[in-house]
């Protein structure tokens, strides 16, 4: 493993991202997005997980 | 103060949804499933793990203004306490407000002691302050 815990530090301005998603509620895919959240006023959560189907 | 929390791993969105459907334990689940199959997202925060190709168990407190403020990486087999992170992002929602206090160990939510003004005067008299 290369740079674990070496990613953006603490204090700094995280560089815009966006991803896919799968909305539960909804049964329908979507998109997440630092920039919407912050147009929103919302904090956020990360929390990353190896894989699913295993023992989260 | 509005807070969303998503989970991220390096399986696809399709995944996600068989995952999600198929596993009891999540017919529960409301928030958002993210999917990282490029692992730039994992990548960015530091928790890649590039023998495996997956991503460590990494939580992490953005604000509003999109600044890290808290970070917590556990390995493989160590699961998370949530009423930690709970109290964690509490901490860092009240501090944002009130800029001139600070939340000692035991702080778990509004009205509990904190510290006011740590400065000068506060040095070598935590003990005090903390029990007055």
């Amino acid at each position: 493993m290369s740079e674990c815990c070496g990613g953006v530090k603490l204090g700094q301005r995280v560089p815009d991202f966006e991803f896919t998603t799968y909305e539960p509620t909804k049964g329908e895919f979507g998109k997440f997005s630092l920039a919407e959240q912050a147009k929103n006023k919302r904090w956020t959560i990360l929390f990353f997980y190896p894989a699913d189907f295993t023992f989260v | 103060m509005g807070c969303d929390v998503v989970t991220v791993s390096t399986d696809t969105q399709f995944v996600h949804l068989a995952w999600q459907r198929d596993e009891k334990e999540l017919a529960n689940v409301k928030y958002p499933m993210g999917s990282d199959p490029t692992a730039n997202l994992c990548k960015l925060f530091g928790v890649y793990d590039e023998k495996t190709g997956l991503a460590l168990r990494g939580t992490f407190i953005i604000n509003p203004e999109g600044v890290l403020f808290n970070a917590e990486v556990n390995w493989y087999n160590i699961g998370r306490n949530i009423d930690e992170l709970l109290r964690k992002f509490k901490a860092n929602v009240y501090v944002a407000r009130k800029t001139n206090e600070v939340c000692p160990s035991k702080w778990k939510d509004e009205g509990d002691k904190t510290l006011v003004n740590p400065g000068a005067k506060m040095v070598g008299k935590v003990h005090e302050a903390l029990r007055s």
